[in-house]
């Protein structure tokens, strides 16, 4: 291995890439962009408005439950409206005069209970989910306010960290490792294919290179912007400056303001040698390319499931026990669960988990590291 | 012209350039290279001639080191190829440019240049001075006309003054004027001891060579000085002498 060789390497790639000023914003403008808008999503999304149409089948049993839980709704802040029966309700549903339609089920035998059924659009589950979990929670508080006894208050307090509703604070780490992986896996596929195709690479075989040269340098090349790309999200998701109202413009603040419970330099070489792993990722499904739209295609079969199975959107320990093996599998999945040890639990390198993860990270980074050079073909000995 | 007169295989005193015995590769049930045996002496300019396909990509590739034949063996400078010590000593020129089109001229250069281990800016001046690129220096390959690109394509080959040049259709794209000085350039280097291997599908290129090896479907039909192989076709015409010595190939001029 020829260090004259590898700086030589490492050089041209990071001036091609500081050439390349779209690709340079990419990796730069364009995860502070999603991540921005996503935090602005899951922090500021509006509560649901309720409309609800209440039917009373029930007769007088019924009619105490219907003035409670209409009470109870509107203390909630839902406009609550009775009608005689469901065909009026569900045509109220039906022409967006409301949001959920609630029937109060007729008496049967004697001392059965009230049976509410709660009838909705069918059209949006999730935002419907919301609304039925609004007269589920109203139907509690009626229930008490009948009976005169107050349901428990459940208590949330946690291990790590403070159980905040801020849903970022477990997202961000997620989403920093997810977008170093994307974007170095795409610029290096994309960058290598073009090596292949260009004729370069066949000239380069023609030197004394190495092909651990080859991928040395690459790694270092695109690892110095990963890297830079690492700090500049870790610092947005970090900070939070707070710009003050001036004139017409109202106050705003930039950065994520995440709260972070372990080092950011822990945190930030989890993310490098994730990011080492997706070069020689890149270096090696590019052998597999003709074209560069086929190392976009690659997207779906490579990152798709490991964002679907590394916990970025859903966590890991509810996912099926059949997709528990791959999970195991999934790079990213390890840099998911570093980070949050870091942010969250503000773990150090004492902790045994966190070992784990950076032990994986450094073996399948070496491990790709390896199959890349196998694929430089070069039959020179 | 050919500044030896030695036809032929060389005399047994100066020891080959290049040697190839029995060279064979096969992709599948094409065979690229097939059975190829030769001397080639140091200093000489040698024109690989044959029409698209022929095998004079893949003949070039196995001598250089960069793909393993399937039969045979291949020697340049006394070494057994592959060998990746023996490529500081072996220029390449691919058809493709194989340059970095995001880079400047200069970049390129020096890239090149540190990969083969060649220090300071006076090797990747001269390389410059050769393909008259001094003036784009600075400009991004990128913005380069196909003939510029060629022309620096052949002074990254250069860069480390190898003594054995192997140069895949060099001059295509390259306007006629510096296609005369590309030439000069080759006599000059190979008058200096260096051994030009070239490939070409121009006849008009021929007879700049010292010898000319006639490649089809992956053999070496004929092998001579222009001269010889027309007075052995009987005709006066180089085109002529390949289709009558079995190519029939397809030929620019």
């Amino acid at each position: 291995m020829s260090r004259r060789r590898v700086v030589a390497i490492f050089r041209r790639v990071a001036a091609e890439i500081r050439r390349d000023r779209p690709s340079l914003a990419l990796l730069f403008i364009a995860p502070i962009l999603i991540t921005g808008l996503v935090t602005f999503i899951l922090r500021d999304s509006q509560a649901p408005q309720v409309t609800a149409i209440v039917v009373n089948m029930a007769g007088v049993r019924g009619q105490l439950v219907q003035t409670a839980l209409g009470a109870a709704l509107q203390h909630g802040g839902a406009i609550v409206s009775d009608v005689a029966d469901q065909a009026a309700a569900r045509a109220a549903i039906a022409d967006s005069g409301a949001t959920v339609g609630i029937v109060i089920g007729t008496d049967g035998a004697s001392g059965s209970p009230l049976t509410i059924t709660v009838i909705t659009n069918g059209i949006d589950p999730a935002g419907e989910a919301a609304q039925v979990a609004t007269v589920q929670r109203a139907a509690l508080t009626a229930a008490g306010n009948a009976s005169g006894t107050v349901p428990p208050a459940i208590l949330h307090t946690t291990l790590y960290g403070t159980p905040s509703d801020d849903p970022i604070s477990n997202f961000a780490p997620a989403i920093v490792g997810f977008f170093a992986y994307f974007f170095v896996y795409i610029l290096t596929g994309v960058s290598f294919l073009r090596e292949r195709t260009g004729g370069t690479l066949e000239r380069l075989m023609a030197t004394p290179v190495t092909r651990g040269e080859v991928v040395l340098g690459y790694t270092l090349g695109f690892g110095l912007f990963a890297t830079i790309q690492v700090a500049v999200l870790i610092l947005w998701a970090l900070g939070s400056l707070h710009v003050p109202a001036l004139g017409p413009l109202p106050a705003f603040s930039v950065g994520l303001g995440v709260a972070v419970n372990g080092s950011p330099l822990l945190a930030f070489l989890v993310v490098v040698l994730l990011a080492v792993g997706a070069v020689s990722l890149g270096i090696f499904l590019s052998t597999f390319a003709r074209t560069e739209l086929q190392v976009i295609q690659f997207i779906p079969i490579v990152l798709a499931p490991q964002f679907l199975l590394s916990g970025v959107l859903f966590p890991v320990s509810t996912l099926p026990s059949i997709l528990q093996p791959l999970v195991a599998i999934m790079p990213l999945n390890y840099a998911v669960d570093g980070l949050r040890q870091v942010f969250i639990r503000g773990a150090d390198l004492g902790v045994a988990a966190l070992q784990l993860d950076l032990v994986v990270l450094a073996v399948v980074a070496a491990f790709f590291a390896t199959i890349a050079a196998l694929t430089i073909r070069r039959d020179v000995v | 012209m050919a500044s030896q007169a030695a036809p032929g295989a060389p005399s047994g005193s100066v020891p080959p350039a290049i040697r190839a015995s029995g060279l064979v590769k096969t992709f599948g049930t094409l065979r690229a290279v097939d059975d190829v045996t030769f001397e080639l002496a140091p200093g000489r300019i040698y024109g690989l001639l044959g029409p698209n396909g022929s095998g004079k990509t893949t003949l070039i590739r196995l001598l250089a080191g960069l793909t393993l034949p399937t039969a045979g063996w291949a020697e340049v400078l006394g070494t057994r190829m592959p060998s990746r010590q023996n490529l500081e000593r072996i220029g390449y020129m691919t058809q493709a440019d194989g340059v970095y089109t995001a880079l400047t001229v200069a970049e390129n250069l020096r890239f090149f240049g540190a990969v083969y281990g060649v220090d300071g800016d006076e090797p990747a001046a001269a390389a410059l001075a050769v393909v008259d690129l001094a003036d784009r220096r600075e400009s991004i390959v990128g913005t380069l006309s196909g003939g510029q690109r060629r022309r620096l394509s052949l002074a990254c080959a250069l860069i480390h003054r190898p003594p054995v040049l192997f140069l895949d259709e060099p001059t295509v794209g390259v306007d006629p004027l510096l296609r005369v000085e590309f030439w000069a350039h080759f006599r000059t280097l190979a008058d200096a001891g260096t051994t030009i291997v070239v490939s070409s599908h121009v006849m008009d290129e021929a007879d700049r060579c010292d010898e000319l090896l006639f490649v089809r479907s992956g053999r070496v039909l004929a092998r001579g000085t222009g001269q010889e192989i027309r007075a052995r076709a009987g005709t006066a015409d180089l085109e002529q002498a390949f289709l009558r010595l079995g190519g029939d190939v397809a030929v620019t001029r």
